[in-house]
Parts: structure tokens; sequence; C-alpha cells
């Protein structure tokens, strides 16, 4: 039996898992949008190093605009959060009691006794900073943690993206038979689709892991699946214009 | 909540003086003047500078011979022990609890289960001379209750901000 993990390490695993949102998304997009394009593109073009050029050029893309996309949210993210924690400090700063108050009534809410709650926010009023933050996160659900890193959130969403590319990529730049680079490169975004909610499953620790896998490789390909049968529905509509 | 006029609703409730427990009952009360002023609740951040402003004036109140009262949906426990973090209360402090006295004053905030901050003072035949209700986060003026009492004991026409030693009856015009 795993000993239980020491407080601190806790906190350093949470904070870790704080990218877990941009590895998944990251990866789930390049997986399906390469595949996507190396499908596409081996129907259409006969030149196989043409269609690879065609997928690095289209993971690059992404990559960027995934990147940059999880960069700018969560910068924007951040910055209205940050707005509304000084608002709140300076309210606080200003009326104390107010903050005191609101706290003693929430702690009151979630089981603990009027007086008990009452000491307790005496004592955390002894350092303001201290209720400040207590307040924020137990009465406005506004932490510290929710200030996500902009840049790291943007790299990782990139980095996951190209590792999520290069699953169904690496096939076609290994083998030169286009129908057989074709099926090795599904094949592998199935697995990698899979692996990804296996690994999610893995994190959350689901008993039963193939689950989360089979889950999110059903999604991922029902998707896929959605969008193929609305690009088959539009395609007249293509032919019609032109 | 009742107006000046009405008869004020009797009540016999447990309570906390001077670090006991005691009992009391509007119909026992012998003084001429009544002031019950209902709070929200004991330990609380925003009603300990009425409760312990009360009892600053208390002598006051007792020169003009009123009875203070305090009154929440604490228990009489909860206030003794209120009462000793305050550093000490020289008025009984009514256990309301369940708030039947504050719901026949028309004073009970169903939504938050709690007294709403209402000050009434019963004249000498237990009815409302005056009456006030404050938004929860206003706290009163003790002293301005104080002058109400003493104005109305005067049983004079009493300008606006009036005290004693003033004049009474409307200001002289000039015709």
């Amino acid at each position: 039996m795993p000993l239980p993990r020491e407080p601190s390490e806790k906190r350093r695993l949470f904070d870790r898992l704080a990218s877990v949102r941009e590895v998944v998304f990251g990866m789930q997009d390049g997986v399906l949008t390469t595949a996507g394009v190396l499908a596409g593109l081996s129907g259409a073009v006969s030149n196989h190093s043409q269609v690879i050029l065609a997928a690095i050029a289209a993971t690059a893309a992404g990559a960027l605009s995934m990147g940059v996309g999880a960069y700018l949210g969560t910068s924007a993210e951040t910055e209205v959060l940050r707005s509304e924690l000084e608002r709140t400090r300076r309210e606080a700063a200003e009326r104390p009691y107010i903050m005191q108050e609101a706290l003693l009534r929430q702690l009151e809410r979630e089981g603990l006794a009027r007086e008990a709650s009452y000491r307790v926010v005496e004592l955390l009023s002894s350092s303001p900073e201290l209720l400040i933050a207590t307040t924020e996160e137990k009465v406005f659900g506004l932490g510290g943690a929710l200030l996500g890193n902009a840049l790291l959130d943007g790299i990782v969403m990139g980095v996951a993206f190209i590792a999520g590319a290069l699953i169904p990529l690496l096939p076609y730049i290994v083998i030169t038979t286009p129908r057989i680079a074709l099926g090795t490169a599904l094949c592998a975004t199935a697995l990698a689709l899979f692996g990804v909610g296996y690994f999610e499953g893995w994190l959350a620790h689901r008993e039963q892991r193939w689950r989360s896998g089979a889950r999110f490789l059903l999604i991922a390909l029902g998707a896929a699946a959605v969008g193929y049968v609305i690009g088959l529905a539009i395609s007249p509509l293509g032919g019609a214009a032109g | 909540m009742l107006k000046p006029g009405d008869a004020a609703p009797p009540f016999d409730l447990p309570c906390a003086v001077e670090d006991r427990i005691d009992r009391i009952s509007l119909a026992k009360i012998r003084s001429e003047m009544v002031v019950l002023f209902f709070y929200p609740r004991d330990f609380s951040f925003v009603c300990p500078t009425e409760v312990t402003g009360f009892n600053q004036l208390r002598q006051e109140f007792a020169e003009e011979n009123a009875t203070l009262l305090g009154a929440s949906v604490d228990t009489a426990e909860s206030h003794r022990r209120w009462a000793r973090e305050l550093g000490g209360i020289g008025y009984p402090l009514l256990a309301d609890a369940g708030g039947g006295v504050a719901r026949a004053y028309g004073v009970y905030d169903e939504k938050e289960g709690v007294a709403m901050r209402a000050t009434f003072v019963l004249d000498s035949d237990r009815k409302v001379a005056y009456a006030l209700a404050s938004p929860i986060n206003v706290g009163r003026s003790v002293a301005e209750t104080l002058r109400v009492v003493r104005a109305i004991r005067t049983g004079q026409l009493c300008p606006a901000e009036w005290k004693p030693g003033m004049k009474f009856g409307p200001p002289d015009r000039q015709l």
C-alpha cells in the first residue's frame, strides 16, 4: 500500500496537474487535426513528400495557433481574476468587518459552530493577509491557485499539439507506401487517443482506466465522424458554387 | 413591524445578565420605560459596537427610569459567553431562540433566520412609543436612542434635534 503523500508533495502535484487540461487538449487536437490533414491530402495529392510537407506546415500553424490561444486565454482570465482580487483587497482594507462577517457566515454554513467560527476568524484577523486569502478562497472561490501561468500554458499547449501531431505524421515519414502509411497513421491515431484517455484515467486514479481510454477515443472519433459527415453533406454546395 | 401606538407583545424569555443565566418577563418589569433592541447574532464583528454602546450608557438609561434589553436568536448560554467576550454586559440579553418575539414585533428576517436591527421604546402602558429599524450593515446610534427616551419622557412637543435644556414646542415664527 503506498504511503500517504506529504501535504507539500501533494501541493506540488496539484500545481503540476494544473497543466493537464493543456496537455490533453493539445495532444488530442494535434493527433486529430494532423490525421485529418494526412487523410485528406492522401486522396488529393499523389506526391508523398508534398503530403508530408503540408502536414508539417499544418502542424506548425496549429501548434502556434493553439499555443498563442492558450496564452491569450489564460492571460485574459488571470487579468480579470487579478483585478477582482485587488478590488476585494481594497474593500477589505477599508472595511475589514465586512470580510470578517462574510467568512464567519461561510464557516458557519459549512458546519462550524457560531462561536468556533468567530474564534477562527478572530485568529485569522491577526494576520490581515491570511484573512483576505482565506476569505477569497472560502467565500468568493477565488484562490491564488486560479491565477494561471499564461506563458507556461501556451508552451505546454503548443508542445502537446506537436507531440500529438507527430503520432500520425511519423508513419508517413517512415513508410513510403501511401496506403500503408495512411492505415498505420490512423491506427496510431486511434491508439494515441486511447492512450491520452488512459493517461487521464491514471492521473485520476480510476479503477478501470481502459474505460477512460475507450471513452476518450469514442468521443474524439465521434467528433471526427460528425465533421466528416458534415463535410460530405456540404460538398455538393461547393460543387454547385464552382 | 410594530409602529408607535401598538401594544407591545408580551414575552417571558431566558436571558444572560452579569455572567449568569436568568429569566425575564415584560409583565414583571416595573420601570417607566423599556428600551428593547434586537440585533442579528452573538459573536459577530458588526454587532458588538451596539451591545457595548448600550452598556456604556446603561447608567444614563437607568436615570431615565428605562430598562435596557437586548435580544437576538442566540441562546442564553451563547449570550453569556458573548457578554464575557465583550468584557461584561450589565443589562439582560434575551434569548429569543426561534425568533418568536422578533416575529411578534415584526422584525424577524425569515431569509436569514435572525432578527433585524430594530429598536423599540415602550412607554409605561407598554405601548410602542418609538420604533426604528436599521439596515443589517448600519449600526444604530445609542446616544440618539437615549435622546429619544428623554424626549418622550418630557411629554412635550420636542422639535428636531431637541436635547435636554432646549425649548419645547414649535420654533418661534414672526407673523
